[in-house]
């Protein structure tokens, strides 16, 4: 226990003293722009880190509502661009040679550009929402799918062999040793493809929509250097929705899959 | 021995022969090899890498199947043996499926079959006991040191209660202490279960100290090249291995190798 309390002190302590150090340069290189270099549009460059948790605070009512509606198409996005890319994992590794047919696909797929994407999406659905989770979902889609297949083809051949040798049937060697065998690979392609799937969606955003983060975003940046704290606001809850999507999958990846090697408790177990 | 009292082998091989297809030319594993395994035997395949002894041993699983000649495995094909669940198998390493505490990795094979729970887990505790590994039910398999992992392993072999194990080179991992132990560990389950057993090595005092019979097996092209009996009293125990009748049989052995 005592360790513990300890350890918990020797990285805390560290990344505070990180944390204090960055502001302070950062306030000290505020003021420099804006008072000693008289830099134009100072604020724009490196706005004071206390206007921006001013903001932010002042603001948190509509930026909640409006990072919640972009996390929302998302997120729905994201479970479906992660099931279909599941699905093809699985299809990919049951054949060759639906492999060999998808594959080129899955990969020019990856090669048009996100920004040229959207407003065609957009134009064809002319629906913010779905378009949003169109977008989401076409980015999720890739990683996992390439990931899972990754982990589905890493199983040991021992490991199939000893199923073979049970007589097993192929779904008994899919649902009891492939797919346990592929949760590390599923979780590093949704870990990837989370923070991507809501850049996606605020992406789909600026094109001219009614909701999201992207909005306010777009509608600060227009409204120029009066607005600039409220603009930084919109980037930081951006960053912060992707990051809550990563930590979020990495919570589901300990309670899903508990027995990787990673999550052993280090040293002693034996 | 007469066919009368010997009954139907349970592991018969005629004349099988293994080639694989190589770049340049193929190559022949296993040339001509005839052998019977009686029911409740237990016989090692002994031969330094590249005999083929372990390519035998996958034949009878049907793992493999050869190029020609017959495997019959408990009266079958050996197709037919392992459609029927006839035997269990343990590789030279573990493999134990990571994300199964170690019950759950004795009880897959009952798992597959649609055996019950209760009675699974019964079973697992039963067998974990029988192999000395009390308390150990609801371990992962990395808490556990390499030997204690492989006697999951012969655990979850034995969980569908098979005619017959096969081992391929089970304990070639460990270390000589633990390899001794489980030598004698593994006899003791044996005594227990008398299932017929295939035990591929390439040490040959494990061999002689395991086995009813010797199967030596000679490289290029794998063949075999003698049948030794080991005529030691059972139970063996570890002082054997320091009687001059062991030397001599590993003399014996050694001096039945063709062109190592």
């Amino acid at each position: 226990m005592r360790g513990q309390h300890s350890l918990l002190r020797s990285r805390a302590l560290p990344l505070a003293v990180w944390a204090l150090g960055l502001l302070l340069v950062w306030e000290g290189g505020s003021w420099l722009l804006l008072h000693a270099a008289k830099v134009p549009l100072a604020q724009s460059k490196l706005p004071y880190v206390h206007e921006v948790a001013a903001t932010l605070w002042r603001y948190s009512g509509t930026l909640l509502k409006e990072g919640g509606a972009t996390f929302g198409n998302a997120g729905v996005g994201f479970l479906l661009g992660a099931a279909a890319g599941a699905a093809l994992a699985i299809l990919m590794s049951l054949s060759r040679t639906i492999e060999r047919l998808a594959f080129p696909y899955a990969v020019a797929s990856q090669m048009i550009p996100i920004l040229g994407l959207a407003p065609i999406i957009y134009g064809i659905v002319r629906d913010e929402q779905i378009s949003r989770i169109i977008i989401s979902g076409y980015i999720t889609f890739f990683p996992v799918s390439l990931n899972m297949l990754r982990g589905l083809r890493s199983v040991d051949p021992p490991a199939v062999e000893l199923m073979h040798s049970y007589a097993a049937k192929p779904w008994a060697v899919y649902w009891k040793l492939r797919l346990p065998a592929s949760l590390p690979g599923l979780f590093s392609g949704l870990k990837i493809a989370a923070p991507l799937a809501v850049t996606g969606a605020i992406l789909v955003e600026l094109m001219g929509a009614q909701h999201g983060i992207g909005v306010i975003m777009l509608r600060n940046l227009y409204y120029g250097p009066s607005h600039t704290y409220m603009f930084w606001s919109t980037v930081i809850v951006g960053a912060l929705l992707g990051m809550a999507s990563y930590w979020l999958m990495s919570l589901i990846e300990r309670l899903v899959s508990p027995w990787q090697p990673e999550f052993r408790p280090k040293g002693g177990a034996r | 021995m007469s066919l009368l009292t010997a009954g139907i082998p349970e592991i018969q091989l005629e004349n099988v022969e293994m080639r694989y297809r190589a770049e340049a030319a193929d190559v022949l594993a296993l040339h001509q090899v005839t052998l019977d395994i009686a029911k409740g035997e237990f016989v090692s395949l002994l031969g330094p890498s590249g005999c083929g002894k372990t390519t035998l041993l996958r034949l009878m699983a049907d793992l493999l199947a050869p190029t020609g000649g017959n495997v019959t495995v408990a009266g079958k094909s050996a197709k037919e043996a392992r459609l029927a669940r006839k035997y269990g198998i343990v590789f030279q390493s573990p493999v134990l499926y990571d994300w199964r505490k170690v019950k759950h990795n004795i009880t897959l094979p009952l798992e597959l079959m649609g055996v019950k729970k209760s009675v699974r887990e019964e079973k697992a505790l039963e067998l974990l006991e029988l192999v000395g590994l009390q308390g150990f039910a609801d371990k992962y398999p990395w808490q556990l040191s390499g030997g204690m992992q492989q006697r999951v392993a012969i655990a979850r072999a034995l969980s569908m209660e098979p005619e017959i194990l096969l081992m391929d080179e089970p304990f070639s991992a460990l270390d000589e202490f633990t390899r001794e132990r489980l030598n004698e560990e593994l006899l003791a389950v044996w005594a227990k279960v008398r299932s017929t057993i295939v035990f591929v090595t390439h040490s040959i005092p494990e061999s002689i100290f395991l086995s009813d019979r010797v199967f030596v097996l000679s490289p290029h092209p794998g063949r075999l090249s003698a049948v030794v009996d080991i005529p030691l009293p059972r139970p063996r125990t570890a002082e054997m291995r320091n009687s001059p009748q062991f030397f001599e049989l590993i003399a014996r052995i050694r001096g039945s190798f063709e062109g190592v």
